[in-house]
């Protein structure tokens, strides 16, 4: 760490271009390291990487071959694979599961809403957090502890469903869209994963911008938050899915109002209404259905409401897979 | 830090950082601290149609009856080892994963592992806890079939009939859907490392543990001890989904965590106010292991919560 | 970079002026309307009211068919929200606290709450104009449903019977068996729990395995959270009362009795305790869930148990579509702890005055709503609910005999269709037990015989046939006129942790929980029983606080019967 600081406070006054970033390719680094270690293997290394790809392998299929039960299951007649035994390929097949979810009359609207929820939100949340971090980790501020405390305590107290839902209902926010956004703007969780990336940022960056006249904003918009790119797309990736899963502001605050409904609302819906559920009477299993299961249902939900993450992630992971874009932050 | 004479300078030097902290100063009082006003029922008799107003004050009642209760502290019991479990769990094979992770030589290896890692996030609890009844049922179970194999036991454990083994089993389930997850984060933050570093380290001769060790892991060490600290204070907060799904009433004793039981007393049974009594022991238990375990890392000059 | 800035400037502005927009909404004073379109294309408008049933249920679809055509007839329809996620009394609290309801509420076990609130209009001073809901109640029972105020605020829904009951399937608890096992054994009468043991361990002496090799399961008992019914309330069965849920009640002296510590829940668990060592029991019973539950149901290796038909209806269901399994679907046997005691397994659909649907102080034209629940009353209405539509959903015969080709069946099954086409408002006042007002037909399919026959299987008619029945219901001892008491459990039900009773009454299934399971596994069963019964006497005060909190109930019960 000491290093690179060193490196980069080298050229003090220089304007803040690309010139002081660790600037160096993917494949550049790719192509060194692995040099590197090819000249210089030692029988430790070979111990250890053959641990590891056995390691590797083993937690692949300890991983997968549920999921891919579960996929199979997905496809498979419900009735049918209550008898269980189902391994990787369905014993009857049908599309009935994934019918059965996707042919909901709200699907259409649910998903947009979804998206848009997703979408907002996560720039939202991100963009704001990301702004909250980098006040905190100013090292001059003379209330970051106390600003910091404030949010810390956020994780581990809350007032409850009943007056979370009055406070909501007075600032208007029940039967609206910016019920999805706002109460989940700034995570605790995120601004402190956020900090202490920045924390680790050396101080010179900010401090010669300053020299330059910039401002907070500035500084923190063109500097520091495209550095904490890998951390910001894991802060990004978290208030994603956490936005996509979500359906229970979806039920508690707006539950008249369809046009705002949610993907994973509805999906809950669908699993609700098939649960068969405490009832004392037989009236109400009157609509009980034959061809589609709770187990068959949940497996077609739960591949559909993954699927757009799973396709949607490797455009991220290029920021997470460490050693493949080690200093690869592009302006 | 207010006697300090210069601080009106100061102050005043930082007019912009004040200004922009503003916003997120009401923002935090309105959406966080304000609905706290519901505390007061746990110093209640809450009911729904009297409202906060005019529902009849108890003082520390339900408070007394909380902790007169044996059940009550058994669950606190169950909560906190498996609380506890989770957080050593839940910090060291995510680590552990993370560095396996970068240092897997094969990239599209790598990509591979780590998309396949993540996934069973996405599962809902009922289905990880389907996937875990799979895998220790007593007739087909493949756990039981491969200690059979390997003639570990020669007759099939009924493993969670039995009391001893109920925290472990929830904690590697938490484990098996969530370590991919969470490792995202220390990958994250390997990428930050500076690679010169490991260069250096090579052309010195360090072997893979010995770069692991002095490299690595130091460059992890703020992110670790974030989210250490950080869930140091959730260690009250294992949930009720799992332990319900996979408890049944065998292990009953063993099974039940403070949620299942503000479940069943409280808001289960229309006492909302036991609930919240129970939520607020749960926050203040939370509240001061936060800050014994920030004050210990301060001390130790560690990066900190606040 | 200055796209980001520029997409950063941009979002920010869009947040807060979203914020403020936010904060002028007001909510909408008029009663809500909508068109449908009609058969011959026309747009009449209609009105559209709003319900949260406190239960899970089924979506009904936007432009659902018979919806529609309902709304086309009477002018009114009502878009349905069902409880996701959520206990009925959360939802409930958090609506309550809110102020704001839609305008029909069925609030479950949250009704109480509901009522205290005075969340719920006084039907009774409306209902002069409404005839079909004033009638669908005698005047005693709208006195049992009358609220401490004397005003009547929900009407229980379920078990009204028009005419007489046409029940054919034992939709309740029993010992059932599977058909097999009563063929193997040459259709004997089965009458007592050691009887219907011994048959059990006799067959699976002789058939250990399913024609495939499957291992067969003596006998499952179902023990997952509330649906421990499975476990723990034969002992009041097998002594000869009905389904009272949380008592015995004596017929004479009208006092409850404890039957978790009879001498019969002894014996019976004693015989469980036998059956479980024997092996007889499967011996992952007790680290069962619902799901796998049914699993096990659903192969047919399963020779008995325990339930409520609706319970493991979807294991049924399994086994008829499988296709080989026709001689493992399971009838109900009366059985009791000793020959010479009569068995109450079956009885008369019960009044639950514990749930009903209300219209709120929120409903913006109460007239509306009343004339809205009058209308699905009205004997066109409820053959639209309850059957669908004339050559769409059923046919109807030259003898006014409603049938059903294999496609509608197979349409009242598919859930996707239901959704689209079926609307039964199911939890709207409804006649759900008997016939239909034509006085021809079942008020269902599933209360038509001609139907019912058609839907069984040959291996369950040579088992019928042995016993020299045609349903479901007669293999089980007719069910005798309910007593005024009867349900009581629709009074525990509505207990709560807030009251001496209440708590005792949830303390009470914690330690049954805990150790009725242990007992059964128990090596030594006298000892484990010894310490369950003084694990139980040490911390339910069964006698002092519970029984007579019963007691007071049933006599209340007696006493608003009798007019008092």
């Amino acid at each position: 760490m000491a290093e690179l600081t060193k490196k980069i406070v080298s050229t003090p006054n220089a304007p803040i271009t690309q010139a002081e970033k660790p600037k160096r390719d993917a494949k550049d680094i790719g192509s060194k390291t692995k040099h590197s270690i090819v000249s210089r293997r030692t029988k430790g290394d070979n111990i250890f990487d053959a641990f590891n790809t056995v390691f590797m392998l083993v937690f692949s299929i300890v991983i997968l071959y549920p999921l891919l039960n579960m996929v199979a299951v997905s496809f498979n007649d419900g009735l049918d694979a209550l008898k269980g035994g189902i391994t990787l390929v369905p014993r009857v097949f049908t599309l009935k599961n994934y019918q059965h979810v996707l042919s909901q009359q709200n699907m259409l609207t649910a998903a947009k809403v979804s998206v848009l929820r997703t979408v907002i939100g996560t720039l939202s949340a991100t963009l704001v957090t990301s702004l909250l971090a980098y006040i905190l980790s100013r090292k001059e501020f003379l209330f970051k502890k106390q600003l910091s405390l404030l949010y810390v305590v956020t994780m581990y107290v809350s007032g409850g469903l009943i007056p979370i839902f009055l406070v909501y209902k007075a600032l208007g926010m029940t039967n609206s869209f910016m019920v999805y956004i706002l109460p989940g703007m700034v995570p605790a969780f995120s601004m402190l994963v956020l900090r202490t990336y920045m924390n680790g940022l050396p101080d010179s960056l900010a401090e010669s911008a300053m020299m330059d006249g910039a401002g907070h904003l500035t500084i923190f918009i063109r500097i520091i938050f495209p550095l904490c790119m890998p951390v910001v797309a894991t802060v990004a990736l978290f208030t994603a899915v956490g936005q996509w899963n979500s359906w229970f502001d979806a039920m508690l605050y707006n539950r008249m109002n369809s046009d705002l409904t949610t993907l994973q609302y509805e999906l809950m819906q669908i699993l609700n209404s098939i649960t068969s559920s405490k009832q004392q009477t037989a009236e109400t299993m009157k609509n009980a259905s034959a061809t589609v299961t709770p187990t068959s249902v949940r497996a077609a939900a739960t591949v559909v409401t993954a699927l757009p993450i799973v396709i949607l992630y490797p455009f991220l992971q290029r920021y997470f897979v460490a050693g493949l874009t080690i200093g690869g932050v592009k302006e | 830090m207010f006697k300090d004479p210069d601080f009106g300078k100061k102050l005043k030097n930082q007019k912009a950082l004040l200004l922009l902290s503003i916003p997120f100063v009401v923002y935090v009082l309105i959406f966080c601290y304000v609905p706290l006003f519901g505390w007061i029922m746990a110093f209640q008799k809450y009911k729904p149609n009297l409202g906060f107003t005019k529902s009849q004050f108890v003082g520390l009642d339900n408070f007394k009856f909380l902790f007169r209760n044996k059940d009550f502290m058994l669950c606190v019991r169950n909560t906190l080892m498996m609380g506890v479990i989770n957080l050593v769990l839940g910090t060291i094979c995510p680590i552990i994963f993370a560095i396996l992770l970068s240092e897997f030589r094969f990239n599209m290896g790598k990509k591979f592992v780590q998309t396949v890692s993540y996934l069973p996030h996405f599962l809902s609890m009922i289905i990880l806890t389907g996937i875990v009844f799979d895998v220790l049922s007593m007739e087909n179970g493949t756990l039981n079939k491969l200690l059979m194999g390997i003639g570990v036991v020669d007759k099939p454990i009924q493993w969670l009939a039995e009391p001893k083994y109920f925290w472990w089993i929830v904690g590697f389930a938490n484990r098996w859907k969530e370590t991919g997850w969470d490792s995202i984060i220390y990958l994250a933050a390997i990428t930050s490392i500076n690679p010169d570093l490991y260069e250096a380290a090579s052309i010195d001769g360090a072997g893979r543990m010995r770069r692991i060790w002095h490299i690595t892991l130091p460059g992890l060490k703020p992110t670790i001890l974030i989210l250490l600290i950080m869930n140091v204070g959730n260690v009250l907060n294992v949930g009720f989904e799992l332990q319900y799904l996979l408890g049944n009433d065998l292990v009953k004793s063993v099974a039940q965590t403070i949620d299942i039981y503000v479940l069943n007393y409280g808001i289960g049974k229309g006492n909302y106010s036991i609930g919240v009594a129970a939520g607020i022991f749960k926050s203040l238990v939370s509240i001061i292991l936060v800050f014994i375990a920030n004050t210990s890392a301060k001390a130790m000059g560690e990066e900190s919560l606040y | 970079m200055r796209r980001l800035k520029r997409a950063a400037a941009g979002l920010m502005a869009l947040a807060m002026i979203v914020g403020m927009s936010a904060c002028g909404k007001t909510g909408e004073k008029e009663q809500k309307t909508d068109t449908v379109k009609t058969a011959d294309g026309k747009e009449v408008e209609v009105k559209v009211f709003s319900a949260f049933f406190a239960v899970p249920g089924n979506e009904v679809e936007e432009g659902n068919v018979v919806q529609d055509k309902i709304a086309e007839k009477i002018g009114a329809k009502c878009e349905m929200e069902w409880l996701v996620g959520q206990t009925a009394e959360e939802a409930i609290g958090v609506m309550i606290a809110g102020g704001e309801y839609p305008d029909f509420v069925d609030a479950s076990s949250g009704m109480k709450s509901m009522v205290d609130a005075g969340a719920f209009i006084a039907i009774d001073e409306l209902w002069d104009n409404y005839p079909n809901i004033k009638n669908f109640y005698t005047e005693a029972e709208w006195n049992s449903i009358r609220a401490e105020d004397g005003h009547i605020y929900i009407i229980p829904q379920f078990g009204k019977t028009w005419d007489h009951d046409t029940t054919c399937v034992h939709n309740d608890e029993a010992f059932w068996i599977q058909t097999r096992v009563l063929k193997w054994a040459g259709y004997p009468k089965i009458e007592t729990l050691d009887e219907y043991f011994d048959l059990i361990e006799r067959y699976i002496e002789a058939n250990p395995t399913m024609p495939d090799g499957t291992p067969n399961i003596g006998y499952e008992i179902l023990c997952d959270d509330w649906r421990y019914f499975c476990l723990e309330n034969a002992p009041f069965f097998l002594d000869g009362y009905p389904n009272d849920g949380c008592c015995i009640v004596d017929r004479d002296t009208h006092q409850a009795i404890d039957y978790n510590t009879t001498d019969t829940a002894k014996r019976y668990f004693k015989k469980l305790n036998e059956e479980y060592k024997k092996g007889i029991v499967d011996q992952e019973t007790f680290t069962m869930k619902y799901d796998a539950y049914i699993s096990k149901l659903s192969t047919g290796r399963v020779c008995g148990m325990v339930d409520q038909h609706w319970d493991f209806n979807d294991a049924e269901l399994a086994i008829k579509a499988d296709g080989n399994l026709d001689d493992c679907t399971y009838v109900p046997v009366g059985i009791t702890i000793d020959k010479g005691v009569e068995e109450h397994w079956h009885a008369n659909p019960a009044l639950d005055v514990s749930n009903g649907v209300g219209i709120t102080v929120s409903c913006k034209d109460p007239e509306g709503a009343m004339k809205f629940m009058n209308d699905l009353l009205d004997p066109e209405i409820l053959t639209l609910r309850n059957w669908g539509i004339e050559g769409v959903n059923y046919n109807k015969g030259e003898d006014g005999v409603f049938t059903r080709t294999e496609e509608m069946r197979a349409n009242a099954n598919e859930q996707t269709y239901i959704n689209k086409n079926l609307c039964p408002y199911a939890y709207f006042p409804n006649y759900s037990n008997g016939m239909d007002h034509d006085g021809v037909n079942g008020c269902d399919a599933n209360h038509q015989a001609t139907e019912f026959y058609e839907s069984l299987n040959d291996e369950i008619k040579e088992c019928f046939d042995a016993y020299g029945v045609k349903t479901y219901v007669e293999m089980l001892n007719a069910a005798p006129e309910n007593e005024a008491w009867y349900p009581m459990w629709s009074y525990s039900n509505a207990l709560t942790t807030d009251t001496p009773e209440g708590l005792v009454w949830t303390e009470m299934a914690n330690v049954k929980h805990e150790y009725l399971p242990k007992v059964c596994i128990a090596d030594d069963f006298d000892s484990a029983w010894n310490e369950y019964l003084t694990e139980y006497k040490n911390k339910c005060d069964v006698d002092g606080t519970l029984l007579p909190a019963f007691n007071k109930e049933i006599q209340r019960r007696i006493d608003v019967a009798a007019g008092k």
